[in-house]
């Protein structure tokens, strides 16, 4: 056996269970262990990834239009979409809060949309990029997912600590709702990708090879 | 080693070989999309239509910030702020709410809320944090909508928000008006003055304002309003006094008003009030009852005299019509031919002065004058005092004036022709009297006046001079003592007592006097005719001493005794047979006639009972006096009786010298009894009433 290939359950006729990893024979309908039932490939996995990439997407764009926080002070009423927060802090002396806010709100969701579009559309055009790699990017996207939220956290906390009644107060903007929806639909999506699909693309060449050889 | 799994067919996981299985996960972005799209249809279907308003200047009017409140409710929002064409007004765009939307008709008027800062407080601090709003009122109705309107300068008086009544305020020629002042009404704010306005007619501030419900029922026709604004110092007998009422309304001015008398209905929109000068004119203006709408005329004098002012009096004979409302000086080279100054006066004359028949009204006044106009009636100028230099105007008659008219009976102040004034020159009479002063001699007057008090001060510092107070005040005390003492407390009851005796005694002498005395008389007289009767009889027994006497007679010159008896006997005869003793019975009845009338007088005096009791008693007396005249003639035929027996007796015994001598006595008696009567005659002759008085 060469590096570069692995020999999948399916070639060995097994069948994983994708909540528990107890490994079945490739017939066995549900999970003995908890339950669940047991495909050896979800056939409507990249639909449901596609779908929920579309509705988080969707998400994601009035959450970078309206504001995130409304921050009510004596006299005046500021609100800031999430990029313009960034750009004040970052004027304000802050450059290193803004850079975080910036990564945590900006570039880990948009790579997140493209490692899951990307992953999606190399399963579907049998790519055969590395197998390995775009596992791992998977495994990444699913891990890193839940930090996302780290935004909605700073909003909630702020607007729950700072009610000052007349003096000042922070309030969450329209824009956190559609950016912890956005999450979440994000999260959905990478976790209904079958990443099994990964290697059949490569279980397929292998066949052809043989048959050829 | 070698068991190998057994080989499973691979089913590739496309979804496209998938026999057209859809997973239901594709409802959630429809849904999402569902939601957005009835979102955005749903947002675009409540948005409002946008009007744009007018301003003169922007005033803080920011896009997307600003707000247009109604009822301090917000109801748009600006969405845009620009110029017009021209860059000459700031046109603001406001997007208002689509239920607001349909009201939003003509009837709509819009202006910026700022913050004011005023005597009267703050108003507007919420925009201090907020930023300016545009407030907007409309009225209840849903009336054609309407996409463009002019914003006002300033917060309107009336607002559909805060209903009142809307009256119009005038000041009087003396008087002010300020914009915005509080209108009070026993200290409580119930009112606005709005925009004050120079009325082109009347030179007079006029200003519309506001009596917010419910106070708008105490306004009635009735109702007079007063400046309050600044204070008042009056020192008098109870100290000093400042007044004013609020410290507010020292600063920015402020109306009261007070309903002097009660009753009348309540006021209608638009009404016009005048606001006098203070609380006093105010009130005295409610008792100058019935005054209406001032007849305005004006006068044109030749002479720009100083001391005309406004409000100075307009007289007719003497009594106030009206007053002078405004006094300009003006030079008109068109109508008069020259550029000299002269001075128009325009006199407010209240026509219910005039005392006109019917209702008084200017245009009633106006051809009353008009008609007094042509029968000589002319404006002058006169002194209104000496001292003060103050003119007034006085429409005065003249007998020769020529034919003249008001002029442009149909302007606004017809114009009424004057005549020379007749201003008393005071600074004239005072040089005068300087003159006169300057003249007197001051000096030699100061040096006699010296040497008097000099002298009146040596005859002062004597002593016996310095006694006299003191006695001075015991004599006061002493006539004081005199004054008090019961005897002339009691002088007036004496003087009462000794008035009432002697009306008793009149009375009595009334009643009583009249016929003694006559019955005196009478029986005088008889006595005295009985005496000679009585001697006539015992004339057989006296023979022997009359023979004696007779003979003793024969000696004398009884010839001349004899004539000298007849002589007295037709003086006797003569005096009774005279006009006016006969003429005494006429004098009577006249005097009973007089007081016929006295009485008659007296009963029309109201002492009806006093005088039917006098009236009673003169008639008796007057009846004694007629029995009395009635018996006077026999009275005369008894003596003439006696006379004739006298001198038969005399005859018969005229050689008895004893016979002669008691006819003589006999004769002297009758002669005094004669004589008696003579008098009783006479005084009755020259004065009949005494006859009736006693006196």
């Amino acid at each position: 056996m060469s590096g570069d290939t692995v020999i999948t359950a399916r070639e060995m006729g097994l069948v994983g269970c994708r909540r528990c990893t107890q490994v079945w024979p490739a017939d066995t309908a549900r999970c003995g262990r908890c339950g669940a039932a047991l495909v050896s490939r979800d056939r409507l996995s990249l639909q449901r990834v596609w779908a929920w990439w579309l509705v988080g997407f969707g998400c994601y764009i009035p959450a970078n239009l309206y504001p995130m926080l409304s921050t009510r002070t004596l006299f005046t009423v500021q609100e800031d979409t999430i990029i313009g927060g960034a750009i004040e802090l970052a004027t304000h002396g802050a450059p290193f809060v803004a850079l975080v806010i910036l990564f945590a709100s900006v570039v880990i969701p948009l790579g997140k949309f493209f490692a899951i579009a990307y992953l999606a559309i190399s399963v579907q055009r049998r790519s055969t990029a590395s197998y390995h790699q775009r596992h791992l990017l998977y495994e990444v996207v699913e891990y890193i997912g839940r930090w996302s939220m780290i935004d909605i956290f700073v909003v909630a906390i702020l607007s729950s600590l700072v009610q000052l009644n007349t003096l000042a107060a922070i309030n969450p903007g329209a824009a956190s709702l559609f950016f912890a929806l956005s999450v979440i639909f994000t999260m959905l999506s990478a976790q209904s990708f079958d990443s099994r699909m990964i290697w059949d693309v490569q279980s397929r060449q292998k066949e052809t090879e043989g048959a050829h050889g | 080693m070698a068991d190998t799994p057994p080989k499973v067919p691979i089913e590739p996981a496309r979804s496209g070989g998938a026999g057209g299985r859809v997973s239901f996960v594709w409802l959630i972005p429809l849904v999402a999309l569902a939601i957005a799209l009835g979102v955005a249809w749903q947002s675009y279907n409540n948005q409002g239509p946008v009007i744009v308003i007018e301003f003169k200047e922007g005033a803080g009017i920011t896009a997307d910030e600003t707000v247009l409140r109604f009822r301090d409710i917000g109801v748009g929002v600006v969405e845009d702020v620009r110029f017009s064409e021209g860059l000459e007004t700031v046109l603001a765009s406001v997007r208002v709410d689509k239920e607001v939307a349909p009201f939003i008709d003509d009837s709509a008027r819009f202006w910026v809320v700022r913050p004011e800062v005023s005597a009267r407080g703050i108003t507007g601090l919420g925009t201090v944090l907020s930023g300016v709003f545009i407030e907007g009122v409309w009225d209840q109705e849903v009336g054609d909508i309407q996409d463009r309107f002019t914003g006002l300068e300033d917060e309107p008086l009336f607002r559909p928000s805060r209903p009142g009544l809307e009256i119009a305020l005038r000041a009087t020629a003396n008087g002010q008006l300020t914009e915005n002042a509080p209108i009070f009404f026993h200290g409580i704010e119930v009112g606005r003055v709005g925009k004050a306005r120079i009325s082109p007619q009347t030179n007079f501030a006029i200003a519309e304002a506001i009596i917010y419900e419910p106070h708008d029922r105490l306004i009635t026709p009735n109702t007079r309003f007063w400046d309050t604004s600044g204070f008042s110092v009056s020192i008098g007998a109870s100290g000093a006094e400042v007044d004013f009422t609020s410290l507010a309304t020292l600063i920015s001015g402020g109306i009261s008003f007070e309903t002097f008398v009660s009753g009348g209905e309540a006021a209608s929109d638009g009404e016009l009030f005048q606001v006098y000068v203070d609380e006093d004119l105010a009130r005295n203006s409610v008792f100058n009852a019935s005054e209406v709408e001032e007849l305005q005329v004006a006068v044109i004098f030749d002479d720009n005299i100083a001391g005309l002012t406004v409000g100075a009096n307009v007289e007719l004979s003497g009594l106030k019509i009206g007053e002078v409302q405004n006094v300009s000086g003006f030079i008109d080279r068109g109508t008069f031919g020259d550029s000299r100054v002269r001075l128009r006066a325009v006199l407010a004359i209240q026509p219910s002065r005039l005392g006109l028949a019917g209702t008084p009204s200017p245009d009633a006044a106006l051809s009353f004058l008009d008609a007094r106009v042509r029968e000589g009636l002319r404006a002058r100028l006169a002194s209104a005092g000496l001292l003060t230099g103050g003119l007034k105007v006085e429409l005065v008659m003249l007998d020769d004036a020529a034919i003249d008219r008001i002029e442009n009976l149909q302007a606004d102040a017809p114009v009424i022709p004057n005549t020379r004034s007749q201003i008393a020159d005071p600074t004239a009479t005072i040089e005068g009297v300087v003159t006169r002063f300057n003249n007197l001699p001051i000096e030699e007057l100061l040096t006699a006046a010296i040497d008097f008090l000099n002298s009146a001060q040596s005859f002062v510092g004597s002593e016996a001079l310095q006694g006299v107070p003191g006695e001075v005040s015991g004599l006061l005390g002493d006539v004081r003592g005199l004054v008090t003492s019961d005897d002339i407390k009691n002088v007036p009851v004496l003087l009462n007592a000794t008035l009432t005796r002697m009306e008793g005694i009149l009375q009595q002498l009334e009643q009583e006097q009249l016929v003694a005395r006559l019955m005196g008389a009478v029986d005088a007289a008889t006595n005295a005719a009985d005496g000679v009767t009585a001697s006539v009889t015992g004339v057989p027994d006296l023979l022997d001493a009359v023979q004696a006497v007779a003979e003793k007679a024969q000696a004398l010159p009884v010839e001349t005794l004899l004539e000298e008896l007849a002589q007295l006997s037709d003086t006797a005869s003569a005096v009774i047979g005279s006009p006016s003793f006969k003429a005494l019975p006429a004098d009577l009845s006249a005097a009973l006639a007089e007081i016929e009338a006295t009485l008659a007088a007296l009963r029309e005096g109201g002492l009806i009972e006093n005088a039917n009791a006098t009236l009673a008693s003169a008639r008796s007396a007057a009846d004694t006096v007629a029995d009395a005249a009635d018996d006077l003639p026999a009275l005369v035929q008894r003596m003439a009786t006696v006379l004739n027996q006298a001198s038969t007796t005399i005859r018969g015994f005229d050689q008895g010298a004893e016979i002669s001598r008691s006819a003589e006595a006999a004769l002297r008696e009758i002669q005094r009894a004669a004589e008696a009567l003579a008098s009783l005659a006479r005084s009755i002759e020259r004065n009949p009433s005494s006859l009736i008085r006693g006196r």
